[in-house]
């Protein structure tokens, strides 16, 4: 069995989704109350792929909202995350994905310290960040995208912002070794990290967001925040192509503009219908068949019975898990999302 | 992003914290003590697992000697009176139904709730500890969660005769356990147990007990929070 620990977007989501599930009881809360309430179970999810194989997972809501981190309740989201994955632990998940959030938090506050969750030892290779698929298939994104938009992704300069990341990095390594682009801009706030990143990849120029932006014919924007990001589109090069990878996701709403094209960064459509609610009430536009690839990614660890933490810690994704990833994706039939 | 603050070490010693242990320490200990006398009595009411409670029953007795330990370790005398009236509402509930013969409730209020909360408060307390009360506050967690799954297993298998009588009982008991929580917040949170801390692992701890028991996801959510805003 497959698992996903997600949440919402904001508390006023939040609420929203609580009213539309039946739970008056949290529909009317606030903040406070959300950072007392327990993870839940909330959907029982069925996966077919085009092998034909079926497989069963569930949807744990880990109660965790953006708002803790912006109003620094750390423990509070702390907890979210420890108590989410003892929960879906201790229903037997054999392999459980951290989705929006909750990898980042887990990898930021070194969680991997607190393994001992009242009676339960957390066993750390029953979860996976996803952030290997997540990473794939951004960059299968650049690639088939870009080159539907008349982008010759060989000559074109291509912004990473976010790039010390986890999926920044290895989107790093991606575009300057396999698809060999024209220039890489390496973004990021911490420079120390970046020059680390430049050192690592052998390639790749450190440059502020603010004169980034206007050069680069792809931006691909991998960095979660909190609160969303602002982009003035017409400071943007014309055309250009801007994926947006991080969480939450704000741009394709924010920026509505002729020549950029803003596409969704980091999500799959599977090829058959998959029977849940969930994606639903994450505002999915197609939501029988798209989901976040970080969740797609415990569900190929459990068609391959690959029980293992396949993506864990901090820039750990190799090209070669990438390809790995990539092939069983194919194979059970998920595809990027393109504009 | 800012890094988790780490845990800030206590002064065991000093009056502020003896002062909130004194009443902390109490109420454990008062708990304790009518857990012990609550098993007895419902040993009464279930003749045939007579020889289980009556264990659980000694179990809660050891506990209580652990705690006074504990407060003795501190230099703290636990202030007994203030826990008598901290716990009067729900020992009288509990007095209550037993006189009548309700074995669901008094099962719902000692091996549910008022386990749930002990187990929800000791792993609180537990990293927060000084070293002497952690390896005691230890071994007490593991027992306590023997004695919520005696009382999970017999409502789970008189599930659904009982269900009705839980719901009542849970609309009954647990605002009041809420309105116990704030009345001990502000000591709890010297001794670095924070409230919402504390109501999480409760509501999951007593969120597991009703799933094993039987109720849905759906019901779960409904009686777990009940009158915790209102509280």
């Amino acid at each position: 069995m497959f698992g996903l620990i997600g949440h919402l977007t904001s508390l006023e989501h939040a609420q929203s989704v609580a009213n539309e599930l039946g739970y008056p009881e949290y529909a009317d809360q606030g903040l406070d109350f959300w950072c007392s309430a327990p993870p839940q179970i909330v959907d029982d999810i069925q996966v077919t792929s085009i092998t034909g194989q079926t497989i069963y997972g569930k949807y744990v809501e880990s109660c965790f909202l953006p708002e803790m981190l912006a109003s620094r309740r750390i423990k509070a989201a702390t907890r979210k995350v420890i108590n989410a994955m003892a929960h879906a632990q201790k229903h037997g998940i054999h392999i459980t994905a951290l989705g929006g959030f909750s990898s980042i938090i887990f990898e930021n506050f070194n969680l991997h310290q607190f393994p001992q969750v009242r009676n339960v030892t957390l066993e750390f290779n029953r979860f996976t960040t996803g952030n290997t698929h997540t990473a794939y298939v951004i960059c299968r994104q650049v690639e088939e995208c870009s080159k539907r938009l008349g982008i010759d992704i060989q000559k074109a300069t291509v912004a990473v912002c976010g790039a010390t990341g986890d999926i920044g990095s290895a989107v790093c390594r991606w575009l300057a070794y396999r698809l060999q682009v024209g220039e890489l801009l390496l973004v990021a706030r911490n420079v120390e990290r970046l020059t680390a990143l430049q050192r690592d990849l052998g390639k790749g120029k450190i440059m502020d967001l603010e004169l980034a932006l206007p050069t680069a014919d792809v931006v691909v924007w991998v960095a979660s925040m909190p609160k969303g990001l602002e982009i003035d589109p017409t400071i943007l090069k014309q055309p250009c192509l801007l994926i947006d990878g991080g969480y939450p996701k704000n741009l394709a709403n924010q920026i509505q503009h002729p020549n950029v094209y803003v596409l969704n960064g980091g999500i799959v459509e599977h090829s058959l219908d998959i029977d849940w609610r969930i994606m639903n009430i994450v505002n999915m536009d197609v939501p029988a068949r798209q989901l976040f690839a970080c969740f797609a990614e415990s569900m190929l660890l459990e068609f391959e019975n690959w029980y293992t933490n396949f993506s864990w810690g901090r820039n750990q994704i190799t090209l070669e898990k990438m390809d790995k990833i990539g092939e069983v994706s194919i194979k059970h039939g998920f595809r990027p999302l393109l504009v | 992003m800012q890094q988790l603050e780490s845990i800030p070490k206590y002064d065991f010693h000093s009056e502020i914290y003896k002062d909130a242990y004194s009443r902390i320490n109490a109420i454990v200990i008062e708990g304790e003590q009518e857990a012990c006398e609550n098993y007895v009595k419902l040993a009464e009411l279930l003749p045939d697992s007579q020889a289980e409670l009556d264990r659980l029953s000694k179990m809660e007795s050891r506990h209580k000697k652990g705690f006074e330990a504990c407060g003795r370790n501190l230099d703290v005398i636990p202030d007994l009176g203030f826990a008598k009236q901290f716990f009067s509402q729900l020992h009288g509930n509990f007095q209550r139904a037993a006189t009548e013969g309700k074995v669901v409730t008094c099962l719902l209020i000692q091996a549910l709730i008022i386990e749930c909360f002990a187990i929800a408060a000791y792993n609180v307390y537990i990293p927060v500890a000084d070293g002497f009360a952690r390896k005691i506050t230890e071994g007490v967690v593991k027992d306590e969660y023997t004695h919520l799954n005696y009382g999970e297993t017999w409502l789970k298998d008189h599930f659904q005769p009982s269900k009705s009588e839980l719901e009542q009982a849970n609309r009954q008991n647990l605002p009041l356990v809420w309105k116990m929580l704030n009345q001990v917040a502000k000591d709890a949170l010297v001794l670095g147990m924070e409230k919402e801390a504390l109501v999480e692992d409760f509501m999951i701890q007593y969120g597991e007990a009703l799933s094993n028991i039987g109720f849905t996801t759906g019901e779960i959510m409904r009686m777990s929070a009940y009158g915790l805003v209102s509280a």
